[in-house]
């Protein structure tokens, strides 16, 4: 079959089919159809403890799993470094020849070329999860026909997501929207004013100042105004630009 | 030695067809600049299809690629026809026996000077050969101010088909070569190759999963 009827399959597949597990062994089964052997579909954490709610498709080999979470090479792994950097998918070979790597990084490498995990690419998704997720793909023996590789991007963008929308049911329908005062407020804490010092700043009370940071609190359901911080810029609601002086 | 693939054979070569596709990247917008699409790594356009005929030289089937070509039938879209038709006076010479050849690409590490050199004439030499096995009469292409005359020194009968566009280096020219076994001869002697590069190797049965 075409590989482009192979990925529209998919899609429609995942359009009717409300069963978690059955979109996840499709996702593996098409990818391998598509010529490629190890997949490795996760938030950038230890593989062998995945977050709730995070997809985790990681077919990698299980000694180098058990060998990859005993060493906790999720921290330092220089596929997951890059693809927090990398806007686009990318091959490994040419990427990571062009990052520094430190020696433990580069045993993280040569670790996993030993159980064939080489010549692989990686392509970074976007996830409202906290941590950071992509999609690594690592070809069988036979290499894969690279004419296919618009299909293959579209298969993992879209099972990726329909995966997580069946994992988080509920991400759309309560997003936290600050008003402005609370952005403004909020912002200013995070380079660290006090409430006198936003007050001044904004032309506000203290007092004024101090509930509109505890609003904003409330609506992320955290009980410190840096964990509110992190949280909205995070969201996208705060730049980080916005947090420098 | 300079493999043949073709939508038969093509399976058998998706290691070397992936790399080639890594090499244009490299070659064509890290070295040249051309403002062309990638994606993971792979320079990949409109053109490249299964109706492509690609010329790899490599020692094997999964070994390093010094040099690469592509082939394109002239009777379906091809680059002379879309993006470079107002260099033909009289229109581009197109038909079932015509052959436009595009993204000569030596290995990025490729030494200018002599060695680039030599790369273009072995792929010369693999087109006439592979235009002879496939019964094509005519392949045009179009060459920079740099590799224009080199083409055209290469030994094989060269006409230019209109003035081109640009000045100095930025010059670009499209041009007919002629297939014949002559010119095969020329060529050959010329880069001192003293038997066919070209392999044709027939698609493997599928190997079960």
């Amino acid at each position: 079959m075409p590989a482009g009827q192979v990925a529209l399959d998919f899609i429609d597949f995942c359009e009717k089919q409300t069963d978690l597990l059955a979109i996840e062994n499709r996702f593996v089964a098409t990818l391998n159809a598509l010529g490629f052997e190890h997949i490795a579909c996760a938030s950038h954490v230890d593989p062998l403890r995945p977050r709730p709610g995070a997809v985790s498709i990681v077919n990698y080999p299980m000694a180098w799993l058990q060998q990859y979470s005993a060493e906790n090479f999720a921290y330092i792994d220089p596929v997951f470094l890059a693809a927090r950097i990398m806007t686009a998918p990318f091959n490994w070979d040419e990427c990571l020849s062009k990052m520094r790597l430190d020696r433990a990084q580069k045993r993280v490498l040569a670790e996993g070329a030993a159980y064939g995990l080489t010549g692989g690419i990686t392509i970074p998704l976007r996830s409202p999860d906290v941590i950071p997720a992509s999609c690594s793909l690592v070809a069988g023996a036979d290499g894969v026909e690279p004419l296919d590789m618009a299909h293959t991007l579209m298969v993992v963008v879209y099972g990726h997501g329909a995966m997580h929308r069946r994992l988080n049911p509920n991400a759309l329908v309560d997003p936290v929207v600050l008003p402005s005062r609370e952005r403004q407020c909020l912002a200013l804490a995070g380079q660290g004013k006090s409430d006198w010092a936003i007050g001044e700043l904004l032309g506000i009370n203290a007092r004024t100042a101090h509930n509109s940071i505890e609003r904003a609190k409330k609506r992320y359901g955290v009980s410190h105004r840096v964990q509110a911080v992190v949280r909205a810029v995070f969201d996208g609601q705060i730049m980080l630009d916005d947090l420098s002086n | 030695m300079i493999y043949i693939v073709t939508a038969e054979n093509r399976r058998r070569f998706y290691h070397l067809l992936t790399e080639m596709h890594r090499q244009r990247k490299q070659v064509f917008i890290d070295q040249l600049k051309w403002r062309l699409e990638e994606s993971a790594g792979l320079e990949i356009d409109a053109y490249d299809s299964e109706d492509a005929i690609y010329l790899i030289e490599a020692a094997t089937p999964r070994g390093g690629i010094s040099v690469s070509a592509r082939l394109l039938p002239t009777n379906r879209p091809h680059l002379l026809s879309d993006q470079f038709r107002d260099l033909c006076g009289a229109g581009p010479p197109s038909g079932p026996n015509v052959w436009e050849a595009t993204r000569f690409c030596p290995a990025p590490d490729t030494a200018s000077g002599a060695p680039r050199r030599m790369l273009l004439g072995r792929i010369i030499a693999g087109i006439m050969e592979t235009a002879l096995l496939f019964g094509i009469d005519e392949v045009t292409y179009v060459a920079s101010a740099a590799l224009a005359p080199m083409a055209k020194a290469a030994g094989w009968q060269v006409r230019a088909l209109g003035a081109g566009r640009g000045k100095g280096r930025d010059k670009i020219q499209a041009f007919a070569a002629t297939i014949d076994a002559d010119g095969l001869r020329r060529v050959r002697a010329n880069f001192d190759i003293s038997a066919p590069l070209t392999r044709f190797a027939p698609a493997e049965a599928a190997r079960a999963a």
